[in-house]
């Protein structure tokens, strides 16, 4: 038993694996088309919003903090690919740019006004969300089709059967894998298990909330163009949709909400569980409304069992 | 010319003065001592030196020439490598992980490669004759006695110009302490300094070539280790005091027994403590930071989980939380160590604030009596010659003096017969520590029984009846009457640890 909860400590995205194993399982039952390549696709394909947010918020929450804003970031991005016109090859690769820049200034000042001000963190990225999701109905008052068409057509993009959501997974996670071995990451750890302690040695906490809530406004602003070319149109109210699941999403993961521990394996596993209980509801043949009460049990059902295997080891573990 | 010199240093946190113009020279190749009582100021110290904090005033020079560590990063720039008494370990990365922090090697790809840092962790605790432990498991997993050995060895690695340990020892085994002193000696042959800060006499006399003592964040002097004895030492660092700060002391003790504890235990921190209290008994409780005392009175208070006994005036009993603990089948009281965060509502007015933990008393069917409220607040204000405009003035605007004594008003007001004052005097102007000793011994004479820790010995010895003398979490002395001196006490709080 014991031997078992050391290899869940180590490897907190065990359980959530589990979970998913069990609802594909389920799913496949039911459904036995689902692991065709197709279907693969489509479902990487409707999980990938929510991964590309939650990624930027497991970095903050390693960090011990939380990003409201990637709400707002989503919606404005959204808003703002809904409304580029026709433009040529140069001109898309300056909006591209321009949008990701955007979601990284945006994170860099709530990083500088949460540091220097000394606030919370949630009262601040609460602000800027409002702020944003106001923004992005300034610019566009209702939900548009209007993203370039060239731009749909790349994202619907087939490589010998594998669709570009699967790619940029793919992408997501070696990136990671380099990401997670470097300094700066080390640094947000750091901090986010004790921020005195990392501060005495040495760790600069400007420098490393600005990585942090910068990479989250980064990948939310991903996530806004990756989801404009989805559905090829702009919604500047669809942030409100995937803040609370994405926070969800990395808690089921198994980052600490203490911070200082964290996983993108585990979040990407905890977005694919919230995507699939969808269909599970459909094909269960419930009210769709049901997702959110199993979603709701999920999470409380994986935060339980993180806790067990918490105060068992620490019982077991202290000397 | 002194390797490390400081100079007029001052450094104020609020109403405290805790480096008061105070200055300090040392040379390389030696191992320096730093002493003092809790407070003296010598954490402060070391913590501008390390870049933890900035000093207010004053200068500090390296090798002759200034300079001003904003942050630890710029300290560790100019080779002070500071052993924090706090630790500065991250809990949630590993062992070498911890060790290395900053100083990894990296990769082309710039990434840190975990193999690399182990290995170099095995490496360090092999060359610095330590050893081995794990190196590839969370700090937080392991006892505090490794953390300390790792913070140890952490400060150790870089071969740095200054070492500081503070309060280096207080979690090592002799073998391991006896490793750390040579540690320092053959740094410090080697043209190294080391600054040595520890309560504990007998490791500064095997270490130390001179010592500098700090009293009430100034410097009391400079000189060889050899040419003092430990009285001259024990003198220098409790200097002088007035002695009209203490009211006569008369015994008031009776032979009820208000609680009666046996083998109290709380993790590592509290070993098994057995006392009694007596009716209208002011017991004393001595101890350096960290060695019980805290576990000791939130155990009492129910705000710790314990094993042992406690028996409340003959009635053996489990106090099942503060709440219980304040009720009338108890009936006993805590005043907190952090009188802000614990103690008081600073943003509310004074009349709440003492009605607050009474509020039984002076609720007719379910809501507030204000004629008796009035009258229980105008009682406490007077009883206790609170300065306050009104009763309405918020508890935040008034000194600090004045703040404590609110919080002793609310404990009076519980009525609780049974009194913990954990450090009533900290923070505190000299005044009203007079007005708190008296209040202390006349609520003695009135049958209460109070339980008195204070990190300023001679208020134990001048006020209490009995000294219980806290060391490694058991009582290593308990000392009464004429034995009851401030020296007495200070040895015996640093006595080894018994059998450990």
């Amino acid at each position: 038993m014991n031997a078992i909860v050391a290899i869940v400590r180590r490897n907190v995205w065990l359980p959530p694996l589990l979970v998913l194993v069990l609802l594909g399982a389920a799913i496949g039952i039911m459904r036995p088309s689902t692991f065709a390549m197709d279907q693969i696709n489509i479902k990487v394909a409707a999980a990938m919003t929510l991964i590309l947010i939650a990624t930027g918020e497991t970095i903050v929450m390693t960090r011990g903090g939380i990003d409201l804003s990637v709400g707002g970031i989503l919606s404005l991005t959204t808003a703002i690919c809904a409304t580029r016109g026709d433009p040529g090859l140069v001109e898309s690769i300056f909006w591209v740019g321009f949008v990701l820049l955007l979601g990284v200034l945006i994170g860099v000042l709530n990083s500088v006004i949460i540091t220097l001000g000394k606030l919370q963190p949630f009262v601040v990225t609460l602000a800027t969300w409002s702020i944003l999701e106001g923004s992005a109905l300034i610019i566009l008052p209702a939900e548009t089709s209007g993203v370039p068409k060239s731009w749909v057509d790349a994202e619907h993009l087939l490589v010998g059967g594998v669709g570009v959501p699967i790619m940029l997974l793919g992408v997501l996670i070696v990136l990671w894998a380099w990401f997670s071995r470097t300094p700066i990451y080390h640094s947000v750890r750091a901090a986010g298990s004790n921020e005195r302690s990392a501060y005495l040695n040495r760790v600069s906490l400007l420098g490393t909330n600005a990585w942090a809530y910068g990479l989250s406004g980064f990948f939310a602003a991903a996530a806004g163009l990756y989801f404009s070319t989805q559905t090829g149109a702009g919604h500047p109210t669809v942030g409100t949709q995937y803040v609370l699941p994405a926070i969800a999403a990395v808690v089921i993961g198994g980052t600490s909400l203490m911070g200082g521990r964290g996983t993108l394996l585990g979040t990407i596993v905890g977005a694919f569980i919230l995507t699939l209980i969808g269909d599970v509801v459909f094909l269960l043949k419930l009210q769709s409304y049901w997702q959110w009460v199993m979603s709701g049990l999920i999470l409380m059902l994986v935060v339980i069992l993180t806790s067990l295997t918490e105060s068992r080891a620490s019982r077991g573990g202290g000397s | 010319m002194p390797l490390l010199e400081a100079s007029r240093i001052s450094k104020r946190y609020g109403g405290i003065l805790a480096l008061n113009n105070m200055h300090f020279a040392a040379n390389a190749g030696e191992v320096h001592a730093i002493l003092g009582e809790n407070g003296a100021g010598k954490s402060t110290f070391i913590q501008i030196l390390s870049g933890a904090v900035a000093a207010d005033e004053g200068e500090l020079r390296l090798n002759g020439a200034a300079i001003r560590p904003r942050n630890p990063r710029e300290a560790r720039k100019s080779g002070i490598s500071p052993v924090f008494q706090e630790l500065s370990l991250i809990p949630d990365l590993t062992v070498a992980e911890n060790i290395f922090f900053g100083d990894e090697h990296l990769s082309p790809l710039g990434t840190i490669s975990q193999r690399d840092l182990n290995k170099r962790a095995r490496d360090l605790f092999v060359s610095l004759g330590l050893q081995p432990m794990p190196v590839n498991v969370p700090v937080r997993m392991l006892s505090i006695g490794d953390r300390q050995i790792i913070e140890i060895a952490k400060g150790l690695a870089g071969d740095p110009d200054i070492l500081i340990l503070d309060e280096a020892t207080s979690a090592l085994l002799p073998r391991e302490v006896d490793w750390l002193l040579n540690q320092a000696r053959e740094r410090a042959a080697r043209g190294k300094l080391v600054l040595y800060i520890s309560h504990r006499m007998d490791e500064v006399r095997r270490v130390a070539d001179r010592v500098t003592v700090l009293r009430n964040g100034e410097t009391v002097g400079t000189e060889t280790t050899a040419a003092l004895s430990d009285d001259d030492i024990v003198a220098m660092m409790l200097g002088r005091r007035l002695d009209r700060l203490f009211p006569e002391r008369r015994t008031t003790a009776t032979e009820r027994i208000a609680i009666k504890a046996t083998d109290l235990k709380v993790g590592h921190q509290l070993r098994g403590v057995s006392f009694a209290l007596r009716e209208g008994e002011v017991l004393g409780v001595a101890g350096l930071q960290g060695h019980g005392q805290r576990e000791l009175f939130m155990a009492l208070f129910g705000a710790e989980r314990a094993e042992g006994r406690i028996e409340i005036w003959g009635k053996p009993v489990t106090i099942r939380g503060p709440g219980h603990a304040l009720s009338s089948e108890i009936g006993m009281a805590l005043l907190p160590e952090d009188r802000r965060g614990q103690g008081i509502l600073l943003g509310k007015p004074v009349r709440e604030n003492i009605v607050l933990s009474a509020l039984k008393r002076i609720v007719r069917n379910g809501v507030i009596d204000s004629a008796a409220e009035r009258r229980l607040v105008e009682e406490a204000v007077a009883q206790l010659h609170i300065k306050t405009d009104s009763m309405e003035q918020l508890a935040g605007t008034l000194s600090g003096g004045n703040q404590q004594k609110v919080v002793l008003a609310k404990l009076l007001a519980t009525e609780a017969r049974i009194l913990l004052f954990f450090d009533p005097t900290r923070g505190v102007d000299v005044g009203t520590k007079a007005e708190i000793f008296s209040l202390m011994r006349g609520l003695a004479a009135r049958g209460f029984a109070i339980l008195f820790f204070s990190t300023d010995l001679a208020e134990l010895a001048n006020v209490a009846d009995r000294t219980l003398v806290m060391s490694y979490g058991a009582i290593a002395a308990t000392l009464e009457g004429e034995a009851m001196t401030e020296g007495a006490i200070l040895s015996a709080t640093l006595s080894q640890r018994s059998a450990a």
